[in-house]
């Protein structure tokens, strides 16, 4: 086999010399009858591969790099010039086969062992599966959650963009509010400090004749940022529900309560209708 | 040989970074700050998701925070202190939803949310016809809106504590109208007990005048008066869509000091919000004491501290009233050990 391989090798190789030597005016089919024959070698190289021969395949190889090296791979097989169309139609018809028809749906296979190329595309194919099956999975628990908004606003959208506005509006009366009296004052100027101050002073004393209005239990509580942008607030820090509680305090947050020892009650019920939810 | 150092060596200059003021320099209140990060791998969206947190959260954070995956809690907490960060917002993800942990450092409480839904920014802005970035949008902090939180109820109270308190106060003497860009909502919804936050950005409109003009004086730019017959007409003429758009009496206000170059002192404007994102559903889980540590002061998946609490109580009621503070004591272990258990389902 060895032997008869290296023959074929050296008969390629001495074609190829005699068409070196010979022409290059050829005819578009004879070149095209040298691609096929390019074609043929890689798919015996295929066949004899299948049949486990690495050793001969090297040698092979070798000898094509150096015909690869040489430049251009020279077309045409001289020495069967007229067994050449026969093959060369054979081969148009191999390759033109698609993989239309429902039998052999691997489209041309040059191989000869055509079941274990067919057995091997779709064990790929199943391998392909699971692994794009077990992509889908991680990505969806990556998604889970992520929902693509509507293109347009529903009623519970809209009613939260009203519950916004009305924030803003609220906060930006009051600023307009507060701001419209020292309207023209520039507060770093001394003199038209001391009209803020007794402004604020003022008003600062209005407040506390007022009882706070927000312990009342408004169910909308309006807070820009901590409460002191709502209109209702009192203007006097410490009267605020939210005093001192960017300080650290906040741990403290349910000491005060508990010693009145009623809110613990009041937490309770709570709990126990969302335990009876579920 | 000794070698002869170059006399002009480069002074290794220390890059000094702009440095935020930790008081705000008007009121003289501490401005919180915040640190939004991830505890465990997070997938591609909830990465996302952070990003469009820390955007929210700006310009108070870090916004280009970097973390491993050896950095546990305390090292953020150490960092924290001398940063004067007083917030975290922490997204973690388990095999049910995502989380959400807001907590006040160092000593807590930590509120944890799981995200029932949430939407990116740049889902919403795909959403929009046409999204809205102004340059300078997320230069301050956002106004906060708790909506619905009022039903006296203790947790709800302690969320919105902490709601308000993750954005620097306002002083309505002396803020800028022009900074306050965008608003955060927080709507409590009594009957699902979810949480809407939506985040939306504040536009000015004057009130009354037509679309051209508005877009004339706003652009600056010269108008198309092919259509027209006459210059008037361009004033006199609404374009169409002037008249749609119906304002309704509650969303106008007169403003303080001028916004822009539309929007005067002595003329009404508009108040229009849009989204801008990221919009979530976040359920309220469990509050912890302390910093993702501590007593579970509430727990909304059967709260069996307080059940327990309150079967003690009601036994002991009915047998004296004398010695409770040996109760309360006991109390307190079983309540470290229910916390621990929380704590390791959590984890998983």
């Amino acid at each position: 086999m060895k032997k008869f391989l290296q023959k074929k090798a050296r008969s390629y190789n001495s074609d190829d010399d005699e068409v070196e030597e010979e022409d290059r005016n050829l005819k578009w089919g004879e070149k095209q009858s040298g691609v096929v024959k390019d074609e043929v070698k890689g798919g015996f190289k295929s066949k004899f591969s299948d049949s486990d021969e690495e050793g001969e395949e090297n040698g092979e190889e070798k000898i094509e790099v150096s015909e690869d090296e040489d430049g251009e791979i020279q077309p045409g097989v001289m020495r069967f010039s007229e067994g050449c169309k026969a093959f060369r139609l054979a081969f148009k018809k191999i390759t033109k086969k698609t993989a239309s028809t429902d039998h052999d749906v691997l489209g041309p296979v040059l191989s000869a062992h055509k079941k274990l190329v067919a057995e091997k595309l779709a064990e790929e194919e199943a391998e392909r599966k699971v692994k794009g099956e077990a992509k889908k999975e991680k990505h969806l628990v990556g998604e889970k959650g992520h929902v693509k908004p509507a293109n347009y606003l529903d009623s519970h959208e809209k009613h939260l963009v009203g519950v916004a506005t009305r924030g803003v509006v609220k906060l930006f009366n009051a600023v307009n509010k507060a701001q419209n009296s020292q309207r023209g004052l520039n507060p770093s100027r001394s003199k038209d400090e001391k009209v803020i101050k007794r402004q604020r002073k003022e008003a600062f004393f209005s407040v506390l004749g007022q009882t706070p209005s927000q312990n009342t239990g408004s169910i909308e509580k309006i807070g820009a940022s901590a409460g002191s942008g709502s209109v209702d607030a009192p203007a006097w820090a410490p009267l605020r529900d939210n005093y001192m509680l960017t300080n650290s305090k906040l741990k403290d947050w349910d000491k005060m309560p508990d010693t009145a020892a009623v809110d613990d009650f009041g937490l309770r019920p709570d709990a126990d209708s969302s335990s009876d939810d579920e | 040989m000794a070698r002869f150092r170059n006399k002009k060596r480069k002074v290794f200059v220390k890059p000094v970074a702009k440095k935020q003021p930790s008081v705000d320099h008007v009121t003289g209140e501490k401005i919180p700050k915040s640190f939004v990060f991830s505890r465990g791998k997070l997938p591609g969206p909830l990465r996302q998701l952070q990003m469009d947190l820390r955007k929210l959260m700006l310009p108070f954070t870090a916004l280009k925070l970097k973390e491993k995956k050896r950095n546990n809690l305390k090292d953020f907490l150490n960092v924290a202190g001398p940063m004067g960060v007083t917030h975290f917002l922490i997204l973690s993800k388990t095999e049910s939803a995502p989380y959400l942990r807001v907590a006040r450092t160092p000593q807590g409480p930590t509120i944890t949310f799981k995200i029932q839904e949430y939407s990116l920014a740049s889902d919403i802005a795909q959403s929009q016809l046409r999204p809205r970035c102004p340059q300078d949008l997320f230069k301050n902090s956002p106004l906060i809106v708790l909506s619905g939180f009022g039903t006296g109820e203790q947790h709800l109270k302690l969320t919105t504590i902490m709601f308000q308190n993750i954005f620097p106060a306002i002083d309505i003497n002396t803020v800028k109208l022009s900074s306050c860009q965008r608003i955060v909502l927080l709507n409590y919804n009594k009957d699902t007990k979810l949480i809407d936050f939506r985040h939306y950005s504040i536009r000015l409109q004057p009130v009354g005048v037509s679309r051209r003009i508005r877009k004339f004086v706003q652009n600056h730019q010269v108008p198309d008066l092919r259509t027209l017959q006459d210059v008037s007409d361009f004033v006199t003429k609404a374009g169409y869509g002037s008249e749609s758009e119906a304002d309704d009496e509650a969303a106008t206000v007169s403003l303080a000091a001028d916004l822009g170059r539309a929007n005067r002192v002595s003329t009404k404007s508009a108040v229009k919000l849009q989204e801008i994102g990221p919009r979530m559903t976040l359920q309220l889980m469990k509050i912890e004491e302390g910093l993702c540590s501590g007593v579970v002061i509430f727990s909304e998946y059967g709260n069996s501290n307080a059940k327990e609490k309150q079967d003690k109580k009601e036994r002991k009621e009915g047998e004296d009233g004398d010695d409770e503070d040996n109760d309360e004591d006991s109390k307190e272990e079983e309540d470290d050990d229910d916390e621990t258990e929380d704590f390791n389902e959590e984890e998983e």
